[in-house]
């Protein structure tokens, strides 16, 4: 077990390395080959009618002059070793890991992801705990009801929330039980240390929004794997030992029927705590998913380079969770 | 030509979100501090603003709205993006100077009154306006005595300097204007990060409170280049964190930083060591002010209308959606204001590609133009603004509502003076050009097909070239060897000045001088010899505000006989206020609320 | 191993009914599908006696497996219809409710089926899923339950149980695995045990090992067995009664020794052509039936064999085709469906079974091997 999780690690850090190349060069490497010089480039970061002086020294600070390897490079070093850094009368150290320095707001990068990730991990968990239970229950009520009302309606929903995207359903949400009858007025994020009861109940509309789409997702999963294992010959040997109907359901059926929904759960979750870019977005949260759009759309790169890794670790995390607990569960499993 | 108020929507916050990874490689961004004057591009369609029969109150465009001397409450402001910055050495854009003042106050600053007063600078810390000396070029402040900082220390003039100073660091405060090194004596000055021992020597405090600036060349102007933005608001050195400082300025205004999350909120409160028998321009209202950051455009509207948010920070006003709304509802209505932004959207004619080479190839372009369609595709009378024929915007000194190419009397296209243009310019038939245009932004897609479609009337073929905005000035339109090359005539744009008077509106679109390799504003390439003799003679100390105003008003008329500018719309804005704000008005100077002056009722 | 009573004739003699264990009346099974109805089993009769041992043979969708669930009432769409009586203990099953028929079942009666590696649950230990039927039905401890199960794995022959009770049965080979649900089936004392196909998916020496354990603990625990299968050489070994089933109707039945000895139905001539024998030359061992067996629902008319019957005009006329034949007895409780009289049945078998085989033509493909999974009806 342990060399397990020794080796995933490894090849977790090899992944990243890889990950961050890749977006170094789609934020470097292309522009160059299509024509940018450092100039232009640097002339982003600096206000309107910028003097050539002025983007001189933003190339300089920015180090945008440097070729792309030691570019690279001080990227490396300051992940692993953390760096020195000066933006003002006096120089501080950045220590690791060091994501830079934002070049629009010349602010660390990391403490502002630091900041960030409560507000989505707060989302992406709610709304987890909500989409599992709810998913799971109407897909296994759907399977075994197969054909019934019941059935096709919470299928039809299931196919709606599937299809219906986050900034639909979210701002019908809003203008519904924030403005029209106002159970959840002025939405926004509170600190759940400052307040849970107001972090919860302005929770409620982004939870709801975000686990109606997986909650689909997760019922007609279930559904499909409930009715798959129901049919199963260990399923009928239960039956045969007379077992009641709900053990037969639950503690034969349900438990095989979830193992691939955990799986997929893992990687949701994981990728979700990356950042929930249209929840966040339609909802205002200040989280990992805005931080990121606000990143992208000021094409500041030590900001895109911070969420990227980031979002990679918490997919290579949650995978390598989701395999020790398949472990778990599914004794035929093994983990060498 | 920074978005000086800018505005996300949401289909571009979310969806192009992913996409935006991608074409990050092309520097795609939404927006871009080197980005020209940015529309709303919250709003998807133009059509929905002009469709209304009612009318807007307008209370706070003819007068004050809601006037009270209540005092009180928490006023709540909103932006659907990330400021600038707060530090006032490193903002430029119109909201975030507004915002600045409510805790820093430079040494001028515009005069918190209605109508046209209101772009008049007045003494912020300084006791009066700038004393010039006859040659033109120094400029004395003296400081006002006792003024004190949120921790009572004292506002002396070095700390003034020490300001400026730091805002020659471009590596670190980026975003501010560049006047100080350009109109200052040592540009090689590094700031005082970098060079921690070097001295600006163009600037002079022969005491404690009095401040002189030495330039290189007369500027009339200087005094709004010290108070339009926040570069002379006093930093104490000792306090300066370089750009951490805007994680707290030392307030010398009515309020002070209790917090400030970046990316999320910023919260003021009181200063105590404020008083307003010094500050006659902003007022110590409410008990707090919050400023939340990164809302959802739309949600921002709704809140609006709600009552849970007191003021839309960005002051572009309200989302298509909320628009409509609004103009539905009488009682909404009743709230808003319909007031010029300070800005004109217009399209460049560019005088060195040919045919356009030829004046009168530009001058049948102008006349062929149909203004009344490029108005709706801004969003029409409401949204988008008033039908343009000028450079300067209205009430600017030097206006005159003079119409060259019948864009008022004919707003649906002078067909008949165009053609006979053409066969002046030698293109009877009319030619083929092509047309640079922002693709991520509505208005001006839809602009572009409207003119295509007008041109093509009068046999001119235009081409369409979309470019993402982020990089529209830096690489594409702004870029004349680019423009060019591509053989692109057209190109969509739009300008609001730096400070509302001919210069702050015109130089950088016509004069010859301004023309620069990248970032370039003056797409149109003007260069003509009695528009840059004109630039240069309304620097003479000598002239009074009325004769440059007369000189202004010549430049405009010049530069619209050269054609290198067809003005679209002078842009409005259609904002919505809570009944319980007061003290509410459109500050011409900002093109939105004076934020200095708001109150709550309740 | 001769039995004196007809297992096929319904009686209501008392003394019979005592020793009687399971009785099983015009038992009729059918599923509604989108094609029609399908007739799995269509008035089947039969009766067994305690501690005695039933075989229930036919290909594939004979309705051997379809009667065996209806027994244990493991038949619970809702557009599955049953009909008939079951009696277990002179108990009614198909009238009892579904919760009386689940308290019976895993006590009273019990199952075994055929691929014991998809028949035990993957993520819990052999241990748990014994000590889980042996506490359904008794109240008692998880360490009695698990002294249980230890004891239970113990008899059917797992070495080490005490330490092999804990293991999953992907640890099991294939033999050990059905012992285990041998042992899950026989924990709570069952009188009725129903093996369906117990050994097809054993490896060849596994087999025999199996049904020896089978009939070992009938005799230990004094339990009456059904056992389901299409291989004639298991049940020949083991069983008392033979119930040979076609088409969902039963067409042949009576003791082992007359059923293998005299076989009076051209069916169950070709099933045992098909079974291996020492006394027949090994490439004539196989004598396939020809064709399939026939849809559930269209039964083809008369006699639902005769579409395959080689002895047709024999019988004459059209007769196989347009009249039902009914059970017949042939010789003491030896009753078949057939319209060949006893005496073409005699000399017919007669012939075949003499070492040089001369049946009717026959098309490609054997009994055995036509055993046709998608024939096989299931609920």
């Amino acid at each position: 077990m342990i060399t397990f999780i020794i080796r995933r690690l490894i090849t977790a850090v090899f992944l990243l390395l890889v990950v961050s190349v890749i977006t170094f060069a789609i934020f470097f490497l292309i522009p160059r080959l299509a024509g940018q010089n450092a100039n232009e480039l640097a002339a982003q970061y600096v206000g309107r009618n910028p003097t050539p002086a002025a983007i001189q020294q933003m190339v300089e600070r920015l180090g945008l002059d440097q070729p792309l390897p030691v570019q690279y490079w001080h990227f490396l070093k300051g992940l692993v070793a953390g760096e020195n850094y000066s933006a003002g009368p006096s120089v501080t150290y950045c220590p690791p890991p060091c994501f830079g320095y934002s070049f629009r707001s010349q602010l660390a990068v990391w403490p502002q992801m630091v900041s960030a990730l409560p507000v989505t991990v707060s989302l992406a968990l709610g709304a987890a705990i909500l989409w599992l239970l709810g998913g799971v229950s109407i897909g296994v009520l759907s399977a075994l009801r197969r054909g019934s009302i019941f059935d096709r309606f919470s299928m039809g929903v299931a196919l709606a929330g599937v299809s219906l995207p986050i900034f639909f359903t979210g701002l019908i949400s809003l203008e519904l039980f924030s403005y029209k009858w106002p159970l959840f007025p002025n939405v926004q994020y509170v600190n759940i240390a400052v307040n849970p009861l107001l972090w919860a109940r302005n929770l409620v509309l982004p939870w709801v929004t975000l686990a109606f789409l997986y909650a689909a997702l997760y019922a007609r999963l279930t559904r499909a794997g409930m009715l798959e294992t129901m049919n199963e010959d260990y399923i009928r040997t239960a039956r045969a030992k007379g077992l009641r109907e709900r053990s037969v359901v639950v503690k034969h059926g349900l438990r095989a029927a979830l193992t691939p929904i955990l799986t997929i759960f893992g990687m949701d979750l994981g990728l979700l705590l990356g950042g929930a870019i249209l929840t966040e977005s339609t909802f205002s949260l200040p989280g990992l998913g805005q931080f990121t759009v606000l990143a992208i759309q000021n094409q500041d790169f030590p900001e895109i380079m911070g969420v990227v890794m980031l979002a990679a670790f918490f997919i290579v995390i949650a995978n390598m969770l989701v395999d020790i607990l398949y472990a778990a569960i599914d004794p035929r499993v093994r983990i060498s | 030509m920074t978005s000086m108020r800018r505005r996300k929507s949401l289909a571009i916050s979310a969806g192009a979100a992913v996409a935006a990874v991608l074409l990050a490689a092309c520097g795609g961004g939404a927006t871009s501090s080197t980005g020209a004057t940015s529309p709303t591009g919250g709003s998807t369609g133009g059509s929905t603003g002009g469709t209304t029969g009612n009318a807007v109150a307008n209370a706070g465009v003819t007068g004050i709205a809601n006037p009270s001397d209540h005092k009180g409450g928490t006023l709540t402001f909103a932006s659907s993006s990330t400021p600038d910055s707060l530090d006032g050495g490193n903002e430029y854009y119109a909201w975030t100077l507004n915002f600045n003042r409510l805790y820093e106050t430079p040494l001028l600053t515009y005069k918190s009154t209605t109508g046209g007063a209101g772009t008049q600078m007045v003494p912020g810390i300084a006791t009066a306006l700038g004393q010039v000396s006859p040659d033109g070029l120094t400029w004395t402040y003296h400081i006002k005595k006792g003024l004190k900082y949120e921790d009572g220390s004292a506002v002396t003039a070095g700390d003034v300097k020490y300001a400026v100073e730091r805002t020659y660091d471009r590596g670190v405060l980026a975003n501010g204007p560049s006047y100080f090194p350009q109109l200052l004596a040592d540009p090689t000055y590094k700031g005082p990060y970098k060079d921690p021992n070097g001295d600006l020597t163009s600037i002079t405090v022969p005491d404690p409170y009095t401040i002189q600036f030495h330039l290189v060349a007369p500027f009339p102007d200087f005094d709004y280049v010290v108070g339009a933005f926040g570069q002379t608001a006093p930093v104490p050195k000792a306090k300066d964190t370089g750009a951490k400082y805007e994680l707290h300025p030392m307030s010398t205004g009515p309020y002070m930083f209790q917090s400030y999350q970046v990316n999320k909120q910023a919260v003021l409160v009181k200063n105590p060591n404020w008083t307003q028998n010094e500050d006659t321009e902003a007022r110590q209202n409410v008990d707090k002010v919050i400023l939340t950051l990164n809302v959802n455009a739309d949600d921002i509207d709704n809140r609006l209308i709600s009552g849970d948010l007191d003021v839309d920070s960005a002051g572009s006003g309200v989302q298509a959606a909320a628009r409509a709304k609004v103009l539905g509802n009488p009682s909404l209505l009743r709230n808003s204001d319909n007031g010029f932004g300070n800005r004109e959207w217009f399209i460049y004619l560019d005088s060195k590609v040919a045919p356009l080479t030829n004046v009168a190839c530009r001058q049948a372009i102008e006349y062929a133009a149909n203004k009344t369609d490029l108005q709706t595709a801004y969003g029409g009378p409401v949204a988008g603004g008033d039908i343009a024929s000028t450079l300067l915007l209205p009430g600017m000194g030097g206006y005159s509502a003079f119409d060259l190419y019948n864009a008022k009397s004919q707003p649906t296209g002078d067909t008949t003076d165009a053609k006979k243009a053409l066969t002046t310019c030698g293109q009877p038939n009319g030619f083929t050009t092509g047309l640079a245009y922002r693709s991520d932004r509505p208005k001006e897609v839809a602009g572009a097909q409207a003119l295509q479609q007008a041109l093509k009337a009068v046999g001119i073929n235009v081409q369409l070239h979309g470019y993402p905005a982020g990089n529209y000035y830096g690489n594409f339109a702004g870029a004349p060897t680019f423009m060019h090359k591509n053989n692109i005539g057209i190109a969509f744009g739009g300008w609001a000045p730096d400070w509302p008077d001919g210069y702050g509106m015109m130089w950088a679109l016509t004069s010859g001088n301004s023309i620069v390799p990248t970032g370039n504003a003056n797409i149109g390439e003007l260069n003509d010899p009695a528009v840059n003799k004109l630039f240069k003679d309304v620097a003479n100390p000598k002239l009074t505000l009325d004769q440059r105003s007369a000189i202004y008003g010549q430049i405009d008329k010049l530069s619209m006989q050269q054609a290198v500018i067809l003005p679209e719309v002078y842009a409005k804005v259609l904002i919505y206020r809570p009944p319980t704000l007061t003290n509410v008005y459109i500050d011409p100077a900002w093109g939105m609320y004076n934020y200095a002056v708001l109150g709550k009722s309740s | 191993m001769t039995d004196p009573t007809n297992p096929l004739v319904m009686t209501d003699s008392v003394s019979l009914a005592s020793r009687l264990l399971l009785q099983v009346s015009d038992l009729r099974v059918q599923f509604a599908t989108d094609d029609g109805v399908v007739k799995a089993v269509d008035g089947v009769s039969f009766s067994l006696e305690r501690g005695r041992t039933l075989g229930i043979v036919g290909e594939s969708g004979s309705g051997k497996s379809v009667t065996s669930m209806a027994i244990m009432g493991l038949h619970s769409g809702k557009n599955t219809t049953i009909t008939g009586q079951i009696r277990l203990d002179g108990e009614d099953l198909v009238s009892a409710s579904r919760e009386r028929v689940r308290a019976l079942r895993g006590a009273k009666m019990a199952m075994i089926f055929q691929d014991p590696l998809t028949s035990l649950h993957p993520y819990y230990s052999v241990g748990h899923q014994i000590m889980e039927a042996y506490r359904v039905h008794n109240k008692v401890t998880k360490q009695v339950a698990r002294k249980r199960a230890v004891d239970m794995l113990g008899r059917v022959g797992i070495p080490n149980p005490a330490v092999r009770v804990d293991d999953y049965p992907h640890q099991f080979s294939g033999g050990m695995r059905q012992r285990a649900m041998i042992a899950m089936a026989l924990s709570c004392d069952p009188g009725l045990l129903i093996a369906d196909e117990p050994t097809t998916a054993l490896d060849v020496t596994v087999q025999a090992q199996i049904l020896d354990l089978i009939v070992d603990l009938q005799d230990e625990f004094g339990s009456a067995v059904i056992i389901i299968t299409h291989d004639l050489g298991v049940v020949a070994e083991i069983s008392d009664q033979i119930l040979v089933m076609y088409a969902g109707r039963a067409v042949e039945g009576g003791p082992a020794t007359g059923v293998f000895g005299q076989p009076g139905h051209p069916y169950a001539w070709g099933l045992l052509g098909s079974m291996p024998r020492l006394d027949i030359d090994r490439v004539d061992r196989l004598k396939p039936i020809p064709g399939t067996p026939p849809s559930l629902i269209n039964v083809p008319s008369g006699c639902p064999f005769h579409p395959r019957c080689g002895y047709r005009d024999e019988v004459g006329g059209d007769r196989c085709a347009t009249e039902v034949p009914l059970l017949r007895e042939i010789a003491p409780a030896h009753v078949a469906a057939c319209h060949l009289t006893s005496d073409q049945q005699r000399s017919t078998w007669a012939r075949l079974s003499e070492p040089v085989s001369d049946l009717p033509e026959t098309k490609a493909g054997s009994l055995l091997a036509s055993s046709d999974p998608a024939n096989e009806v299931q609920s």
